[in-house]
This record gives structure tokens, sequence and C-alpha cells, in this order.
């Protein structure tokens, strides 16, 4: 196998490595910043710089030219050369910052280069504390400057479209963001104008920059050039703590960070899963945060009143108890995980109800057959492999104008605004209702009003349009304790940041709802129906292990990552 | 460009101009896009004539306001943004209007030791317009650039991306405004150096309608 040596140190390689990208995956840090592994490689900001040699090879015999003692002459280029644009052959020979003494000094002159415009102003920068520049000039910088004259001042707070903020001084001129709207998302709306220290990414005149996928270039820029007119002067990066989890707003499942401070989600940033969403994430999945922190529901209601948990449990157990099971209708949820929707059903089952169905919520031509879908919820797929089928609103409609319907259990859903039935038709009709919003237009006719933890609050599986099953942890904490919530806590907190400053155990902004695992569980108690799980791990534990449609969906396999389960196709 | 070293500040481009033609001027006549066809063909990708396409609409409009540039990328069918970055690249692409003649006057090194700044000082008192201003009538945009390579004539100047001016004195500026007042363009003229007249025996380029032979340059007021 062919092999490369990096700082006397032999690998093996395979194919055609780029050689920055090869010591990115050996754990060898290169910096760089115009380098992106999804676009081309312009080489323009020459901060991966290292002395890059070749064997000699003899002109007669085709053979390395060896020295006394038996290894190869190796040739270095003249000149160092870009990590980011070579590409590895065999036996060449690489020295990066940590064995040549050039490729240091290289580093510290071109950051002092990089820095001789750039504004000082990282005290009140968006990207402070995150900033690839930043933490690069501290690693790897000079002390200080010699740039002794004044520093050219460029245009500041541009809204360059509805999203996305330019500050002109700040840019290092990497043109990630041009390359985005070139390569990867093909609007065209973005290029460098003018020459030398003139020149900024800017829009050609005419022209906004309101492409539905804008804000991915506030994350790829690696200084705070482009920064979030949404999320600006909000937060630190070292207030908030960032969580692994999935965006519920399509079909997509694209994976995210959900950045809390306070307990309120602050911003929504991708999370690199080459299955999945690769590095990108739509504007609409980073901005429909606001449900997670406004109008949430407190505490539980019965017939509009606040009430304990216990009583409004006990509640929706009377009901239950007191109707006939032709007269109940169970409505799942392809907004819930796969873990609610299963007890549901198997609370339906135990019941003598009918199968739950559930409300889709497709918007025809809203999608783009990239990471924006006509499924406008998370997990209609999730449903469908539990053999959960759409609802047939007509048909509800009628039975319940017919009073066919005695009793209506909805998960996390809203039957009115959905347009199945009137609120007023549900007058004669017991409602229980998982909620996650007040704005919950179905909260009006609810008998029993179960406030539900929403996916930044909840542990549960998700299943994407593509068959894809994701895990998700808690962002936020909610009010009440619940044993596996924390737990899951402890082990999201992946604390990039390492300070103890974000308020995740505040007081405020504690939302009073509870998971669906924990509520149906206990309502089928009441019931005298063994419903019983640890926790939503039994769940899925249960649910793979019986549905070869879930077939491996476990949460130790899941991870990170997710599992793409197999394509039951047909038979959904 | 001294300006900017003492006040360096870049200001913001206007992002929604009023556009400077209509839609029905905004077109191509059938032999100029014939002959971006034909320079179409030459690259490999329809791109690569965007320089010419882009020179070509300056000629026809004077100038390169955003519409124009537009209508060159549509022409090419390539992104408006990327034909926009080429334009602003380029100084000799003119962005915003300019006089009827622009005068490039070269201040950079070779010309300033030999009197670069005094010419265009000149030229700005005697036509009362700065550098980078248009005069009152129209006629002439002054504007001090930087090195064109004709260091061996200098000082020097350019007429419009065109012709060269060299060997400048003021008599010359005043024999060159006079004729370009009546719109006499001057002619290319080609110098040589002393080293290749001696070899050659004089200035021997027959493909040019004037040759200039080498004189030494003056020296700037200030050093002299």
């Amino acid at each position: 196998m062919p092999t490369v040596t990096i700082d006397n140190q032999e690998f093996e390689f395979e194919g055609n490595p780029i050689l920055l990208q090869f010591c990115l995956d050996h754990d060898i840090e290169l910096p760089h910043f115009c380098y992106h592994p999804a676009m081309s490689a312009p080489a323009n900001c020459r901060q991966c710089l290292v002395e890059i040699g070749t064997p000699e090879i003899d002109r007669g015999t085709g053979e390395p030219r060896l020295d006394e003692d038996g290894n190869p002459v190796i040739r270095f280029f003249p000149k160092m050369m870009t990590g980011c644009s070579e590409d590895i052959s065999d036996g060449m020979v690489v020295k990066t910052h940590r064995s040549s003494e050039l490729v240091r000094e290289a580093q510290k002159d071109n950051l002092e280069f990089l820095l001789i415009n750039h504004p000082l102003d990282c005290p009140i920068c968006d990207q402070a504390g995150n900033c690839p520049l930043q933490i690069q000039a501290y690693k790897y910088g000079p002390e200080g400057s010699r740039f002794e004259f004044r520093k050219v001042s460029k245009p500041k707070h541009i809204e360059l479209g509805p999203r996305v903020v330019l500050d002109a001084e700040r840019c290092i001129n990497c043109t990630r963001c041009t390359r985005f709207t070139t390569e990867i998302s093909e609007s065209h709306q973005l290029t460098i104008i003018e020459r030398s220290v003139w020149n900024y990414p800017m829009t050609p005149p005419g022209v906004d920059f309101d492409e539905p996928y804008s804000m991915n270039v506030i994350d790829i820029c690696p200084v705070g050039a482009l920064t979030s007119k949404d999320f600006r002067f909000k937060a630190r990066v070292w207030e908030m703590s960032s969580t692994p989890s999935i965006t519920i707003g399509n079909a997509k499942g694209s994976n995210c960070f959900y950045w809390v401070k306070d307990n309120l989600v602050q911003k929504v940033t991708p999370r690199t899963n080459m299955e999945v969403n690769e590095y990108w994430l739509p504007d609409e999945d980073r901005l429909d945060y606001d449900v997670f922190n406004e109008n949430r529901p407190e505490g539980p209601t019965i017939a509009g009143q606040s009430a304990s948990w216990d009583d409004a449990k006990t509640a929706a157990a009377d009901l239950l108890k007191n109707v006939d099971a032709n007269g109940i209708v169970f409505l799942g949820s392809a907004f819930a995980c796969v873990e609610d929707n299963y007890l549901l059903g198997e609370l339906a089952s135990a019941l003598g109800a009918a199968a739950p169905s559930y409300i889709q919520h497709i918007e025809p031509g809203a999608g783009d057959g990239w990471l924006i879908t006509d499924d406008k919820t998370p997990n209609a797929s999730g449903c469908e492999r539990l053999g959960i089928r759409p609802l047939d609103a007509t048909l509800l409609r009628s039975r319940i104008q017919g009073g066919d319907v005695k009793l209506l259990y909805v998960l996390q859903d809203d039957p009115v605004a959905a347009g199945i039935c009137e609120a007023a038709d549900l007058a004669g009709v017991s409602v229980i209702l998982h909620h996650t919003n007040t704005t919950n237009e179905t909260l009006v006719a609810a008998n029993v009003a179960l406030p539900a933890a929403t996916v930044v609050e909840t542990v549960g599986t998700f299943v994407n349009q593509d068959g894809h099953a994701q895990r998700v942890w808690p962002s936020k904490a909610i009010r009440g304790v619940n044993r596996t919530l924390s737990m899951e806590i402890g082990k999201s907190r992946a604390d990039k940041h390492g300070t103890p400053f974000d308020r995740w155990f505040d007081e405020d902004h504690l939302v009073d709802c509870q998971p669906g695992w924990v509520v149906i569980p206990e309502i089928a108690d009441l019931l005298d129906i063994e419903l019983r799980f640890k926790g939503p791990r039994d769940i899925m534990l249960k649910v793979s292990s019986e549905n070869e449609a879930f077939g491996g969906a476990t949460y130790d396999a899941m991870a990170e990552p997710g599992v793409r389960l197999v394509d039951v196709g047909a038979e959904v | 460009m001294t300006d900017f070293i003492k006040d360096p500040v870049i200001l913001m481009p206007e992002r929604h101009p009023e556009p400077v033609f209509s839609t029905e001027e905004l077109v191509f006549t059938a032999e100029e896009t014939r002959q971006i066809a034909t320079w179409v063909s030459q690259y490999p990708t329809a791109d690569g004539a965007i320089m010419k396409v882009l020179w070509m609409a300056q000629e026809k409009f004077g100038f390169l306001p955003p519409e124009v540039i537009r209508l060159s990328a549509g022409a090419l069918g390539m992104p408006y943004a990327r034909a926009f970055g080429v334009a602003t690249f380029y100084t000799q692409y003119f962005k915003s209007k300019k006089g009827r003649y622009v005068l490039d006057v070269c201040t950079c090194f070779s010309c300033q030791i030999c009197g670069g700044y005094d010419m265009l000082h000149y030229l700005e008192e005697k036509l009362g317009a700065h550098a980078g201003e248009t005069t009152d009538d129209g006629l002439f945009t002054i504007q001090e650039v930087e090195c064109l390579g004709a260091c061996g004539s200098a000082p020097m100047l350019q007429i419009t991306n065109g012709p060269y001016v060299m060997n400048l004195t003021e008599e010359k500026i005043d024999a060159l405004i006079d004729a370009l007042k009546r719109d006499q363009l001057p002619f290319f003229s080609s110098v040589t150096l002393p080293q290749d007249e001696d070899d050659l025996g004089g200035n021997r380029r027959t493909d040019v309608r004037d040759t200039l032979t080498y004189s030494a340059p003056p020296v700037a007021k200030t050093l002299g």
C-alpha cells in the first residue's frame, strides 16, 4: 500500500486523498480558512502551507535514487505548498508546523497579513469564542502586529438579505460564501467585488441574498463577517450549551445543534451527517425555534382550569374508562416521536379501540428535492412504519358531526387548525389533548389538556422520509424531575466550550410539560393496562425487535448518526 | 490613491441603483450577437468570453452600469454576480459615466521620479478638474493610475484605454488637449531603447505610423 510520511510518521493511504483532509482525518491539525470538504479548494488563504518533498526518480532507471544509507533521496519543492490543493502521492514527505520552523514562520507571517486590516472588535463580535481566525491566531499567530497605519474601513452591518448581515471589515476573502452560492446552492447571489484591499463579498446591484439556504454561509464563514440577523448580539457562544438533535420543520430530519441559554433555544445550527443533510441546513429549519420558547403551556388543565398532573391523568383515565371503545378515536402524530406513537397504539389496542391514524401536513410544491420537503412533519415515516395510517379527514368529520365519536384522544396535533372540524363540533365529544403550544386551536375544546414535551425537551426517535431513524437528546430542562431526561441531559452535553456559565438549571423558562412516554403509561396504569417500560430506550428495544420496519433501530445503534432502516416500501 | 492612504475608508456601493438605460436600449444587435458567438467558440466554456463581451458593451454604451453587466452575462448564460465580480475587478471597465476622453496619467514609481505628478498637476490645472473628476463640458476625465508599462518613456498618459502619449511635456499636453478637442486621437507610437537603436540602426518597426527615438527622461521638479 502506498505510504506518505508526515512529520517523520508514516501513514498508509488509499486512493487520491487531499493532503489537508488527510491530515485532519488523522488528527493532525493544519490551520486553514478557505478549505471546506464540500467545495473546491481555491488555496487563497495560504494558511495551510507545508513543506512537501517527493522521492527523486533516476531518469535512466525509473527507480528512486537512494542515498548512502539506502533511503530514497527526497527533493523538496523550492517553495512551501498549500495542503488543500495538493494530492498525496506515494513516498511523499510532508513537514508541517510540528516539525518545520519554516512552516511555523509562514503560518505566523500569513496570519499577520490576514490580521492587518481585520478589526480588533472580538469583544463585540458574534463569532468570538467560536472563530477559526481567533483560535488560529491564538495558536499559530504572531504575538503582535508590525502594521502601524490606519486600518482600512469597510462597510459594516449591511443586510445582504433578509437573514444575513455582512461586516465587510472582518472578511478575509476566503470565498467560502461565494463558493457556497456557486457550487452548493447554485443561487449565484454572491460574488467578491472590487480588487485588492477594496474587495469583499457582496450581491451584485439589484439582487438580495434571499435564497432559502442563505444562512449556511454564516456557519462556514471562518470569521465574523457574515452573521445571522436573527441571532445577532443575542448570546455569546460560551453562554450556551449545544445539544445534537434534529430539526422538525420537515420530513428530512436534518441534523442540527440546538443552542440553549436560560432554557430558551437561541439558535439552530447544522450538524454534519453525510447520510442526511451533509453540512447544510435550510433557513426555515433554523428560524422555527420560537415554538420551543413561546406560547408554551403552564401545566395541565381540566376543562380549561389548571390542575395537577395526577388529577389530569386521573381525569383522562376516567374519560377513557367511561366510553365505549367504538366511540374512541385515537389520533397519533407525525410531530411526536416513535415511542409516543407506539404507546398510543398499544393503549388503543388494549382498550379495544380502532388503531390510531395521523393527520398529514403536506404542502404540495413546498419541497425542493434537497433539504426542504413537501411534508412539514418530522415523523410521518415513523408513524407509517408503526402501522399508523393517514387520517381520512372527511370520514372523521362526518363521524364527529353524526355523533359517532364520543372521545377524541389527540397526540401532539391540532385537528381544528388542520381543518378536520370546528371547535364547536367537538362540544359533544370528550377531548384529551397532548399539546405543545397554547396556540393549539383544539385546546378550547379539550376536556383534559396534557402539555407535551417538544423535540428539545424529550428523548425519542424520529424517522425521516428516506427511512433514516434518528434519536434526539433533551436540549433544555422541563419543570419537574424525570430520571431518564436528567441522565440523557448529562450525556448529551458535549460542552465544547467548557464553561459553567450556561443557565441549564435556571428556574426561569422551565416548561411544565411531560413526554408522551411518561404520561401514556401512567394513564394506562390507571386503567389497569400493562404498559410499563423503563424508558424510551426500552421502548425502542421492543419496537426494533418486534417490528422489522424498525430493525436495528436501538438507541445504541442509532447514537448520533442514526440508522438507515430497511425499505419496507409496499408494506407500509 | 493618496487620499485613500490618509483616509482608508471604503464606502458602501448603492445596492439598488436606478437603471441608466431603458430595456429598449439594452439589446445587442444581430451583428454583436454573432460576434459574441465567435468569441464563445474560442473558449472552452462560454464564461471565458465575458471580458470581451464587457469590453464590447463598454464601447457600445460608454460605461458599464449594472444593467449592462447583466445584459452581458445574459448573453453568455453565465451568472450575473460572477460577471459583476469580473467587471468590478478591472479598473479599465468603467462602472460610472466618464468624459469622452479618459486621461490616465501614470504616477507610479518611474513616472513619478520623471515628473508624473508635475504632468498630472499641470493637466488638472489646465482642465480645471481633479484626478477622478470629469470636466464640466463632459469632454475629459482625469485619472491617476498605476504603472502602464512604459517606464522607458516616462512620464506618460493613456487615452481611454487606448493610445499612449509618452515623453510628456507641458507643450505636448497642450497640443494633445487641442487635438482631442478637435476629436483627433493621437496614433500609437513605438519607442525603442538606445541600445536597440544602436544595434538595429534605429526603430525599424513598419507596422506603426509613428516612431519615436529614445530621449533621456526628465527629472521631477521636486527632485531637480
